[in-house]
Order: C-alpha cells, then sequence, then structure tokens
C-alpha cells in the first residue's frame, strides 16, 4: 500500500516523512549516508580512490604526466579533473558526448581545486620554463544515487593524497629529463576541502545529502565547499525559485 | 627481449603460474543499487564491472524494435587510468567499439532474446592487466544472471596463447604485449559450443587445436568458479529474505 502511495503520490508520501523529522531511510534531516572509502586499489593509477556514500559510488584515478608549462606560468604545474557519467550508473545518462550534469560536476570540481588551494602547482614545477607535471584526475560515477559533488570532492582529495610521484632530475648534457622510479614522494596537500550538498524542500526545509529520489523531488539544492580552518572555497547554488531568504 | 622469458625451462611463466593455471578469480554479484543486475571480476591485476540495464522499452528510435526477440546493446569502456599510459579517448574510440561489438554477439548467442523486448549492457573495465575481454565477457554473465534475464547457459570467457610449443591459459598483460598469438574463446560449458572465438597473430594450423583445447579447459574452469559464485550469492540472498 505504501508503494502504491509512493509511486503516486511520491511528494506527499515524503511530506509525511518530514513532518516526523525524518526520512524514508531511517536519517534524520541533518544525517549522513555511512561513508566508505578504499584507497589506492588501482595499481595502474598513480593515485587512486573509491568512496562509497550510501549507494553513490566514485572512483577516481590519478594519472601523472609531463607537460610543458605555458609561457605566462613557467613554474606551474596542472591540474586537469573530469567528472565521468557513464550509461552505467544510471538510466537517466545516455552514452556519448559529456551531458549537462558531467560538465556542471567537472567545472565543480575544477573550482574545489582553484579556490581551495589543496595542491599549490608550484609543487607540481619539476623545471621552470621546460617541464612540469600535469595531473590528471578522472572521476568516475559508478552508482548515481544523488549527492555525487560530495561524493567527487572526497574521492578526488582521497586519491590526492594517495597520488606518489617519483623523483625527476633534469640530465644537463642531454636536457632529458630522469625518472627514478625507486624515490617516490606523496603530494604536499595543504588544505582538505569537504563539500557538504543539500536539498531543499518547501522552500523552507534542508535536508543533508540527498538520495537521488530526494533530489529529483526538492525544490531546489545547494552545495557547499569548507576546508579545516573554516574557511569556505566554494558555494554552488545552480538556480532555485523563489530565492532563498538569507 | 632480454631476459624475459615467457616460459622458463621447467615450465614456469613470468608471474609463477603453470601452462593452463588461471590467474586468481574473485568475483561479486549484486554491486549496485541503481542497476537491474551488476557484478565485479578480479582476474588476477584485471578489474572489470558489467552493469545490465533491463529489459527495459526500446529508446530512441521505435522503428529499431524488432518484433519477435530483444534488442541487446553492449557499451564497453575502460577508464583513463586503467593502462600503464593514459588512454585519451575512453568511449567510442575503434577497439572500444570492436569490443563492444564482440560482447554482442556473445550475448546475443547466449540470451533467450525471444522472451523480451529489449535488453541493454553496459560492461565498464577499470584496469587492465591482460585478458580483458574475457574479464569482460565472465563479468557480463554475472550481471546477466543477476539481472534474472533468461540465458540459454553460462558464457565463460579466456584467452590463451602459444609460447616454445606449449599452449598458455589465461594471458596476461606481459604475455600479451609480448606478441605472440594469441586466442579469445567464449564458450557455453553445458552444450561445449563457441559462442566467440578471435585469433589475432600467426599462428600455425597444426598448433591450433592445442591452443583452442588450453582456452576451452580454462573456460570451462571458470565455468566452476562462476557457477560457485552464483550458488553462494543465492544462497546469501535466500537467508536475508528469510526463506
Amino acid at each position: 500500500m505504501a508503494a502504491g502511495f509512493k509511486t503516486v503520490e511520491p511528494l506527499e508520501y515524503y511530506r509525511r516523512f518530514l513532518k516526523e523529522n525524518c526520512r524514508p531511510d531511517g536519517r534524520e534531516l541533518g544525517e549522513f549516508r555511512t561513508t566508505t572509502v578504499n584507497i589506492g586499489s588501482i595499481s595502474t593509477a598513480d593515485g587512486s580512490a573509491l568512496v562509497k556514500l550510501g549507494n553513490t559510488t566514485v572512483i577516481c584515478g590519478v594519472k601523472a604526466e609531463f607537460a610543458a608549462p605555458s609561457t605566462d606560468a613557467p613554474d606551474k604545474g596542472y591540474v586537469v579533473p573530469n567528472v565521468d557519467l557513464p550509461p552505467l550508473c544510471s538510466s537517466r545518462f545516455r552514452s556519448g558526448p559529456p551531458g549537462e550534469e558531467a560538465q556542471v560536476a567537472s567545472q565543480f570540481i575544477a573550482d574545489v581545486i582553484e579556490n581551495s588551494q589543496i595542491i599549490q602547482k608550484e609543487d607540481l614545477c619539476i623545471s621552470p620554463g621546460k617541464l612540469v607535471w600535469v595531473l590528471y584526475c578522472d572521476l568516475i560515477c559508478l552508482d548515481y544515487d544523488g549527492n555525487i559533488l560530495d561524493a567527487c570532492t572526497f574521492a578526488l582529495l582521497a586519491a590526492l593524497k594517495n597520488v606518489q610521484l617519483p623523483e625527476v632530475t633534469i640530465n644537463e648534457e642531454t636536457a632529458l629529463a630522469e625518472v627514478n622510479l625507486k624515490k617516490k614522494s606523496y603530494l604536499n596537500i595543504r588544505t582538505h576541502p569537504v563539500a557538504t550538498s543539500f536539498a531543499v524542500f518547501d522552500d523552507t526545509l534542508l535536508i543533508v545529502d540527498p538520495t537521488g529520489e530526494e533530489e529529483h523531488l526538492a525544490t531546489g539544492t545547494l552545495t557547499i565547499v569548507m576546508d579545516e580552518e573554516g574557511k569556505l572555497c566554494c558555494l554552488h547554488k545552480p538556480g532555485m525559485f523563489p530565492p532563498l531568504q538569507s | 627481449m632480454a631476459g624475459l622469458e615467457l616460459l622458463s625451462d621447467q615450465g614456469y611463466r613470468v608471474d609463477g603460474r603453470r601452462a593452463g593455471e588461471l590467474r586468481k578469480i574473485q568475483a561479486r554479484m549484486g554491486v549496485f543499487a541503481q542497476a537491474d543486475g551488476s557484478a565485479y571480476i578480479e582476474q588476477g591485476n584485471t578489474k572489470a564491472l558489467a552493469v545490465v540495464y533491463g529489459p527495459h522499452e526500446i529508446r530512441g528510435s521505435r522503428a529499431r524494435a524488432l518484433p519477435d526477440r530483444a534488442l541487446v546493446n553492449c557499451q564497453y569502456s575502460s577508464a583513463t587510468f586503467s593502462t600503464g599510459e593514459r588512454k585519451r579517448r575512453p568511449h567510442g574510440d575503434r577497439k572500444s567499439c570492436e569490443m563492444g561489438l564482440q560482447l554482442r554477439q556473445t550475448f546475443e548467442a547466449a540470451i533467450l532474446t525471444q522472451l523480451h523486448p529489449r535488453s541493454q549492457i553496459d560492461i565498464y573495465v577499470l584496469q587492465a592487466d591482460g585478458g580483458t575481454y574475457a574479464a569482460c565477457v565472465n563479468a557480463a554473465t554475472l550481471a546477466v544472471l543477476d539481472a534474472g534475464i533468461p540465458m540459454r547457459d553460462f558464457v565463460c570467457a579466456c584467452s590463451a596463447g602459444f609460447v616454445d610449443g606449449t599452449a598458455l591459459a589465461d594471458l596476461s598483460h606481459v604475455e600479451e604485449a609480448a606478441g605472440g598469438p594469441q586466442l579469445a574463446l567464449a564458450l557455453l560449458p553445458a552444450s561445449g559450443q563457441i559462442a566467440l572465438l578471435e585469433m589475432d597473430a600467426r599462428l600455425h594450423e597444426d598448433h591450433l587445436e592445442r591452443v583452442l583445447e588450453a582456452a576451452a579447459q580454462a573456460a570451462r574452469d571458470v565455468h566452476t568458479l562462476l557457477d560457485r559464485v552464483v550458488r553462494q550469492h543465492v544462497r546469501e540472498a535466500s537467508i536475508l529474505l528469510g526463506d
């Protein structure tokens, strides 16, 4: 009977739970789902992490390559994130070029990296003006059950902490880079940004860590990224009508 | 290649296995909540994920719908960080399309398509360390079983090669990269029928019989393992349901 009511009137079904200050999966309004993280399981990647936020599963693989720095920033390396939402994570995604949601998520992660200064780009420099590291961070969602931005941020941070870069020296005579695979060092992670997503219901109620269904029924979503010093790194509020009163 | 012997005099391969020995296989079914069926398999260092959605209505053009059977759609992608060198184009490149097509042909042979309007199978490879096709097929079989789509039989796959007069089963990345002949075989074990057979590089026809037999035997070993995984999964599921 409950299942029938849920199909016909999903919003009413939800309101019944929200009135009692809880949600259908038994959580409080301010409670996160069980989070698990598995680090370093992909040996072909330089750093990897698998994060599960309830059912939402995101894997991040970081690969480091050489690149020539740009002329206006000769001592800065690059961090290139990319979020992929393949058709296997949910039936709402089609195969083909990245859809809107994937592109928005990629841009969000790029903003988080830039604003929170997780890594100083100068740390990625090997030889100014000639050779720098570029870190390709590929985030792939394996199971989509809402709150993709939090999971991606977490996976990215965990993977970056797991990255080990070999020592590189430039041979003066040949001007070629020599990589010493035996000597590897971890990246210097300066801040630890954490993202928290909220869904707004009926313009008044805020619930934390929305599942896929909750995101679909909500009137809007809001994501805030903060680091451990309490500084705000990023605020993502994609549209909403009517606007929230401050 | 100096110093790298694919098969030593005592009959040991690079990773210490014997000629007909498989790599360690671990598999799990029902790993994802969103999909109708899903499975994860690890064959040595190769990790493959398969996810099945379906059977559901035809998406896109209705004209593609077949009146008497289901349409099986396979997509293969490998993660950019899955190979030693970063892969620039994870989807849509020729190798992915070819693999998707091969998987589709394999599964159209096994799934009882007359019973459903349409199924869609998406297969994802997380890390590649040789034997990609075989790992994908094995993962996809488990995922299709997890989704409850009726199949004629398990589809078990294995790769085989030929070095120094001996047939090797279940090639790892090092052995594949060495450039010898490689055979990929997908078998329906109960009837012994071959769903797909593909071979690269030159091999004398006299040796084909032996290589084929090595691959078939390895596929049957894989079948024993997958069968055990499925029974274990069903047992766990029925315990949870309280039967």
